[in-house]
């Protein structure tokens, strides 16, 4: 979407910060506010960017229209802050479906929801599911991606119908992809049909220990696109000058993709790989359209565990301890993910404001 | 592609000069083309072996699909026909187009002005706001949706307005949810504009309402498609709050699907045909609007990370 690299508008950038820089007249005026210097100084000094030059002048900071932000602001507060707040508060109160209508007079029990929770449900199996799954899933799906990338980039007769062709999947909505593979999975089914073709047994898809299973691969067949996307935006980041040098080397293909490709992969494969575990440690959809509920004891992840201990069992306390938990769960992928992401452009210091 | 730019700067350390489109196909190949070819082979058939076989159970009798069978014993198009008195699918459909819908409409309005202030002035707090665009994103639905509905319902008790049920109560849920993703979608988009036009602008004196409306505005329809687009999908997919939130009337055509996928299953022989007649139905829009906007939504995917 951006194209950082214009030569042209770089060139303006650079005069644009050197003018700045060099003109130190407009600096101080009883309109500057000293705001934001902490909040702006070190992530900017760790990018490696002027700030000085490109803080304190033009019209930036005067008139700013910040009202802009309220009332989207003001929403994720009342739907978002409020209620999560509210769910962890809730987490300590002895709440089931006689004191929910009372929520607020319920009693308060302190930390009793979390030490049942550990004690006597399958919480530990839950989280152990949910983390597992999520890891071994994205996993697999990790070479798909980076395969169908390598394959589909250099250009070829019909190269835009298979790109499309290998989005589709990603882009069907969860609870189709659902609906679609548990009808495909039911007993004497066309997948038990595909298995017995080949002379084996497998058994049950959608109850019993195979659900795991079934779960890892319709998560790997929904999700792997992800992964090639980026793995995508990785190759267009190889430099031609890489491939005429490793052409002019005489190097293989299989060694210039190890030693000369790849490694332009590490940084977006592994973000797409934190970004799919978060997203499949959060993912309620699949398993619950996929096994309905109760689900069986194999894919009883947290998500869905959360969610039958609140509308099944009506233990909303219960519930909302357990909901707690998995917030702490994804916290470790959410802040490597943070860490990660680039939030500010460094490329344009005038940018930065 | 210029698409994927976005992300991949971050994280290349250099800044890439990319060639003109005439590379020689010989020195950029990356496969040999027998092993191009059965790796796209491969893959195509992983992707198109069970859409091919979804499009043939939902054209099959129920029986022939409970079966087992690839290829139908009878093409019918009743399933299509049957679904809509069926599964309910058309008021379904008709509120998962309004609510998602306007969802769009509404986050794309707001994150252009939020993002906008977000990239080009600096006040206090705004990293952390930004961390937050981010961070929202990954709070599990499970942990919001018992919260969410004990202060829609509380609205009704205590302020006499009744949101559980309702349409709004999802608008404003999915609204909610949308705009963290829809705001970075915006934030990657602008900061590829140039700053010259609007600082000529504000010379000329225009105000900070005025540039963003007669200048960012115009430049940015691609970023507001995706954002809008993402919003969409967002109120589409959803199951979790609609399931909770809905009743009959309200209800989208997630939940519709699902509910007649559990109660047929009760039966003897469930309608599998029109069961993926309506999952095909309810893809439809999607797949669509994917198709027609690839061009933005692929960058806007890498860039903004999260489905």
């Amino acid at each position: 979407m951006t194209t950082a690299s214009n030569p042209a508008s770089e060139s303006r950038r650079a005069a644009r910060t050197a003018r700045r820089a060099s003109g130190p007249a407009f600096a101080v005026g009883p309109d500057v506010t000293p705001d934001g210097t902490t909040a702006e100084t070190v992530p900017a000094i760790a990018a490696g960017v002027d700030t000085p030059a490109g803080r304190g002048r033009g019209p930036s900071e005067r008139n700013r229209p910040l009202w802009m932000l309220i009332p989207g602001g003001l929403l994720m507060v009342i739907v978002i802050i409020v209620p999560l707040l509210l769910g962890i508060y809730m987490s300590l109160l002895d709440l089931d479906q006689y004191t929910l209508r009372q929520w607020i007079e319920a009693p308060f029990i302190a930390f009793a929801n979390y030490v049942e929770a550990v004690t006597s449900t399958n919480l530990f199996h839950g989280v152990w599911l949910s983390v597992s799954y999520s890891f071994i899933s994205t996993i697999i799906a990790m070479p798909i991606g980076i395969a169908a990338a390598v394959a589909t980039q250099n250009a070829f007769k019909g190269r835009a119908v298979v790109r499309s062709v290998f989005l589709i999947p990603y882009v069907l909505p969860s609870f189709v992809v659902a609906t679609v593979w548990r009808t495909m999975f039911q007993p004497g089914g066309i997948v038990e049909h595909g298995f017995k073709f080949f002379g084996a047994d497998p058994g049950l898809f959608l109850n019993g220990p195979n659900t795991y299973w079934t779960l890892i691969f319709v998560q790997i067949w929904a999700s792997w696109p992800f992964i090639y996307l980026l793995a995508l935006a990785g190759l267009q980041s190889v430099d031609h000058e890489v491939h005429e040098a490793s052409a002019l080397d005489g190097a293989l293909w299989w060694t210039k993709l190890r030693y000369v490709v790849f490694p332009y992969l590490k940084g977006p494969v592994s973000l797409a790989f934190i970004i799919g575990m978060l997203n499949h440690i959060n993912n309620f959809t699949l398993p619950f359209v996929l096994f309905g509920i109760p689900a069986p004891h194999d894919v009883e992840l947290l998500p869905v565990l959360t969610y039958v201990t609140s509308f099944q069992s009506f233990r909303f306390g219960l519930s909302a301890a357990m909901a707690v938990v998995s917030l702490i769960l994804i916290a470790i992928p959410l802040f490597v993910y943070l860490r990660a992401v680039k939030l500010d452009d460094a490329e344009t210091p005038g940018g930065r404001k | 592609m210029s698409t994927a730019t976005a992300t991949s700067n971050a994280r290349v350390p250099a800044a890439v000069e990319r060639p003109g489109s005439h590379q020689q196909a010989e020195v950029t190949r990356l496969l040999p083309t027998w092993l191009l070819v059965v790796v796209i082979a491969a893959i195509a058939l992983f992707v198109l072996l069970p859409l091919t076989y979804i499009f043939l159970a939902s054209i099959n009798s129920d029986i022939s699909v409970a079966r087992g069978d690839f290829w139908p014993a009878v093409f019918t198009p009743d399933n299509y026909a049957n679904i809509w008195s069926s599964v309910g699918l058309a008021n379904g459909l008709t509120n998962s187009i309004i609510v998602a819908g306007s969802t769009a409409l509404v986050s794309a309005a707001l994150s252009i002005g939020t993002a906008y202030v977000l990239v080009r002035y600096q006040f206090f707090g705004r990293l952390t706001i930004m961390r937050g665009l981010l961070a929202l994103q990954s709070v599990p639905g499970t942990l919001l949706v018992l919260p969410v509905f004990v202060l829609f319902s509380s609205s009704a008790t205590y302020l006499g307005i009744q949101v559980i049920g309702t349409r709004w109560g999802l608008f404003i849920t999915y609204l909610t949810f949308a705009l963290p993703f829809s705001t970075w979608v915006m934030v990657t988009y602008l900061r590829g504009l140039p700053r010259e036009l609007e600082e000529a602008a504000r010379i000329d004196g225009a105000s900070s309402f005025g540039i963003l409306t007669k200048i960012i505005l115009p430049l940015s329809w691609p970023g507001i498609i995706v954002s809008g687009i993402f919003a969409f999908l967002l109120g589409w997919n959803d199951v979790l709050f609609a399931s909770v939130m809905t009743n009959p009337e309200s209800q989208t055509a997630a939940v519709a699907l699902q509910i007649f996928a559990t109660s047929t299953e009760g039966g003897a022989i469930p309608y599998y045909g029109q069961m993926m007649a309506s999952a095909l139905v309810c893809a439809a829009p999607v797949v669509f609007l994917y198709l027609f906007f690839q061009k933005y939504l692929v960058g806007g995917l890498t860039a903004g990370g999260v489905k």
